[in-house]
């Protein structure tokens, strides 16, 4: 008999991939703060105990980046070496972007961690909708797990051992949407859009390589992939973040508009302090920051991206 | 003489010594040594078992090996290029038995070449004799009474910090693996005088090919454990063969050093970046350990060997600049082989409390975990879990090269944080660091390079740089209180003046080419900006946190940490 497959966090992203697990036939536990607004079913327990957790041996985090250290340090105790632990969250700690899988190595005793990024939004796993998604590991065994738990004929999962570069490219690509929303709303056209987007992706790029992570992920399901969806229009939050934002609205506004904790918030900022730091011009990062601060106006964003010089691409 | 790189000298077996049961295990090497290599040959063995990769083991082992060759001039080079060519004639035709008999006999014969020794003889002569020798060169008058004391000023001058007694305890529990920063090679000197002082067993550690040529060091590196690694061998079998030997080594109970930086520290930073290497085979052999049910873990030990003057600064500084010096790994005519310099180095240290401080971090499990006095690895919390589930999946215990190397790989980010942590700052560094502070921040805009041609052009006050050293220090000290880093005895109780007299006297004379700085007219100038940077390089990573307020030393720090990240 298979071993459950424990998921943290009854956001919508924690129960959707309960949801895409339990239709595999596997036996979920799902552990959240509100076990009773969790809406369960024959293969999915809630709970709020976290030695529920331990029975496991794959366990998603399903945590946004500001509670990923308080929640790891109480999911730690139960933990052990076998559990392989894995992250959804599309946030960087801190101006040296640790990663979160940086932060669940450090803070619980699992060394065998993944991020799964690409793609992938709640309401589509959830749904069973096709799809792909793509698990970052340097543990092949942590590849495996999540293939066999979520993977399927309607939910093709790949797998690298490129970890960070999955994990800045999941949380750049945010950004990147965030922008592609607000200036969509705007009412800039295919053009300028298309050239955001790849431009943001570069920027990603530079950022992910100076974390050692490597380029060739930014082009794949991860990077790339990620932001044709969420340009393609799969509902992602943040692209409604940005859209809210372009009206007018105050970023609390905006969050409660999407209904959804948005990363990209602080990640702009964090992104900069990076950027100067090991000299990497981050111009679309800074420009979000400037704006979420209120310091410059949609109109003077767009006049300083494109003023800028375009080089060689 | 001639032979002796490739044939070091064993003493004869006139009377063997019986080693006794307090003994630690590196005293049974020699007769074990057999076991050794025979289960390094059957290893090699099965990991080339199909026939495809025996042969591709063959064809890359020649290949390698002829292009090495053909570029030596050597009689005996000429003999093996031969033997070489020939088994890439024959490898085609050859029968599946006699390619796995061509594979054994090469990998006997490289085993055997690499393998080390052990002469517990060897061993209580060198422990008695050479740290009086050394200390003699300090000290020509009582040269006799130094060598007959054994010790001596070498007490003074090596100082051992960290949990020494928790050391010493899991070294009786499992293997441990020393995994010290590099930055000179009288390291191996320092950290095995450091062992012996200490009550912890002599390790068994691999050294460059290089570092047999000189004869007498040849003949102790030899005797006392030291495995030899010829790194012109580039074949892929002679890399199995090493990892194979280490890991059994590890294996069977010997405690190992292994520098993970790879080589020297050229700029002199503490190292950041680890690929760990052998040491590495430290994660297999806990594992195949765990899996055959022997209890013996492997405990992974960082620590810094901080040095108050690098006998090889000038050398290591000068391949540092050089664009194409960083991919030259061998070095034969460094410092190191000059005894000029050795008499020069350890006279220098008069005017400062200690040459080096060796510093051991917290033993690590072979999974970054911290352990307890017993042994026991601690989860975050402090709670002990079972080092054995890094290496279970449901249930069961296995060897799995990929996630072996992928526990490695996070082990070497841990280690490079302890380094950081455990780094010991000496008043040469603090010094050098303050003047170079100075020196960026009087050439704003420059490059590294431009900025390095400023020799003899910056003069600071003594005054002002005294207080400076004074108010550097402080905040050198409060980052120690935060656990962040560690400041040497001297830095922290001297007072600034005289860390400014002891380093002056220290770099006085010392490095030949030029001064790293003078006094004039009551001001001090900056001569030499590489070893100055050299020496600062150990500091660069807490350069902001220990600038003063002024925007102007701000900006110089930034840029100073800046530095590294291009390195």
């Amino acid at each position: 008999m298979s071993l459950p497959i424990a998921v943290v966090g009854g956001g919508s992203f924690g129960q959707g991939l309960a949801k895409a697990a339990a239709s595999g036939g596997r036996q979920v536990v799902l552990w959240s703060r509100h076990p009773d607004r969790i809406e369960g079913g024959d293969a999915i327990t809630a709970t709020d105990a976290w030695s529920d957790i331990a029975a496991a041996e794959l366990v998603f985090f399903a945590v946004p980046s500001a509670y990923v250290a308080g929640v790891a340090d109480e999911l730690g105790r139960h933990l052990d070496g076998s559990h392989l632990l894995v992250h959804v969250s599309r946030g960087l700690v801190g101006d040296e972007l640790a990663t979160v899988s940086e932060v669940l190595g450090t803070r619980t005793p699992c060394r065998r961690v993944g991020a799964l990024a690409g793609p992938l939004v709640a309401r589509n796993l959830a749904s069973g909708e096709p799809g792909g998604a793509i698990i970052g590991s340097p543990f092949p065994e942590v590849v495996d797990a999540v293939s066999e738990a979520i993977g399927g004929p309607r939910l093709r999962v790949y797998g690298t051992d490129d970890v960070i570069g999955v994990e800045i490219a999941s949380a750049l690509v945010g950004l990147v949407a965030l922008a592609v929303g607000y200036a969509a709303r705007l009412g800039m056209g295919p053009g300028a859009l298309a050239v955001l987007a790849t431009r943001g992706l570069a920027e990603a790029t530079r950022v992910g390589e100076a974390r050692r992570g490597q380029s060739r992920t930014f082009a794949g399901l991860a990077g790339a992939g990620d932001l044709i969806a969420a340009v393609a229009g799969d509902g992602r939050p943040e692209i409604e973040f940005g859209k809210a934002l372009a009206e007018g609205a105050t970023i609390s506004e905006a969050v409660h508009r999407t209904g959804a904790y948005i990363e990209g918030t602080a990640l702009a900022s964090h992104v900069v302090a990076f950027g100067a730091r090991h000299r990497i011009q981050v111009p679309l990062a800074d420009g979000i920051a400037h704006l979420m601060r209120g310091e410059i106006t949609a109109e003077q964003l767009t006049e300083r991206l494109m003023a800028r010089p375009a080089r060689r691409e | 003489m001639k032979i002796l790189p490739t044939r070091p000298l064993r003493l004869p077996r006139l009377r063997t010594y019986v080693p006794r049961p307090e003994d630690p295990k590196i005293f049974w090497f020699n007769s074990e040594r057999a076991d050794i290599l025979d289960d390094v040959v059957r290893r090699i063995m099965e990991r080339y078992d199909a026939e495809e990769s025996v042969e591709l083991a063959l064809n890359d082992a020649a290949y390698h090996e002829i292009r090495r060759l053909e570029a030596s001039k050597s009689e005996g080079a000429r003999k093996k290029l031969e033997y070489w060519r020939g088994i890439l004639r024959r490898v085609g035709r050859m029968s599946i038995e006699g390619k796995h008999e061509t594979l054994r006999e090469l990998a006997q014969s490289m085993a055997k070449d690499v393998a080390g020794n052990f002469d517990p003889r060897v061993y209580h002569f060198a422990s008695r004799f050479v740290p009086g020798v050394l200390t003699a060169a300090m000290n020509p008058s009582s040269i006799v009474s130094n060598v007959l004391r054994g010790g001596g000023r070498m007490d003074d001058l090596v100082t051992a910090e960290g949990p020494l007694d928790k050391i010493r305890h899991i070294s009786k529990r499992g293997t441990v693996v020393l995994v010290p920063t590099h930055s000179s090679n009288l390291d191996s000197i320092a950290i095995a005088w450091a062992l012996f002082r200490e009550g912890l067993s002599p390790v068994v550690y691999g050294a460059g090919k290089n570092l047999f040529t000189n004869p007498i060091i040849s003949f102790f590196m030899h005797n006392l454990g030291a495995y030899r690694v010829d790194r012109r061998v580039r074949a892929m079998l002679y890399k199995e063969i090493l990892k194979a030997y280490s890991c059994v080594a590890i294996e069977r109970g010997y405690h190992s050093l292994f520098f993970p930086g790879g080589t020297r520290s050229r700029s002199g930073a503490i190292e950041s970046r680890l690929k760990l290497g052998l040491a590495g085979t430290g994660v297999e052999a806990a594992a195949r350990n765990y899996a055959r049910g022997i209890d013996r873990p492997v405990y992974f030990v960082p620590a810094t060997i901080n040095y108050a003057l690098v006998l090889e600064a000038e050398t290591l500084i000068e391949d540092y600049l050089k664009e194409e010096g960083r991919a030259r790994y061998i070095i034969e005519d460094d410092e190191f082989s000059r005894i000029e310099r050795w008499i020069s180095f350890f006279n220098k240290f008069r005017g400062l409390d200690s040459v080096c401080v060796i510093r051991f971090g917290e033993p690590l499990d072979p999974f970054g975990n911290e352990v307890d006095e017993q042994g026991r690895s601690k989860a975050p919390d402090g709670r002990i879990i079972d080092a054995d589930s890094y290496v279970s999946r449901r249930g069961t215990v296995s060897v799995d090269s990929r996630r072996d190397a992928a526990y490695t790989r996070a082990l070497g980010k841990v280690l490079a944080a302890a380094y950081q942590r455990e780094t010991v700052i000496m008043a040469t560094q603090l010094v050098a660091h303050v003047v170079f502070r100075r020196l960026v921040r009087a050439t704003p805009g420059l490059d590294l390079f431009a900025r390095l041609r400023h020799r003899g052009s910056i003069a600071i006050p003594s005054d002002e740089l005294v207080e400076e050293i004074g108010q550097t220090r402080d905040r050198l000290v409060a980052l120690e209180e935060q656990g962040r880093v560690h400041v040497s005895n001297f830095v922290r109780r001297q007072p600034p003046q005289n860390i400014l007299d002891g380093v002056l006297t220290t770099w006085s004379g010392y490095h030949s080419a030029r001064p790293i700085v003078r006094m004039h007219n009551g001001s001090l100038i900056a001569e030499d900006p590489n070893l100055l940077l050299f020496y600062q390089n150990r500091v660069r990573n807490f350069a902001p946190d220990i600038a003063g307020d002024q925007e102007a030393d701000q900006i110089a720090a930034r840029e100073i940490a800046g530095m590294g990240r291009d390195a």
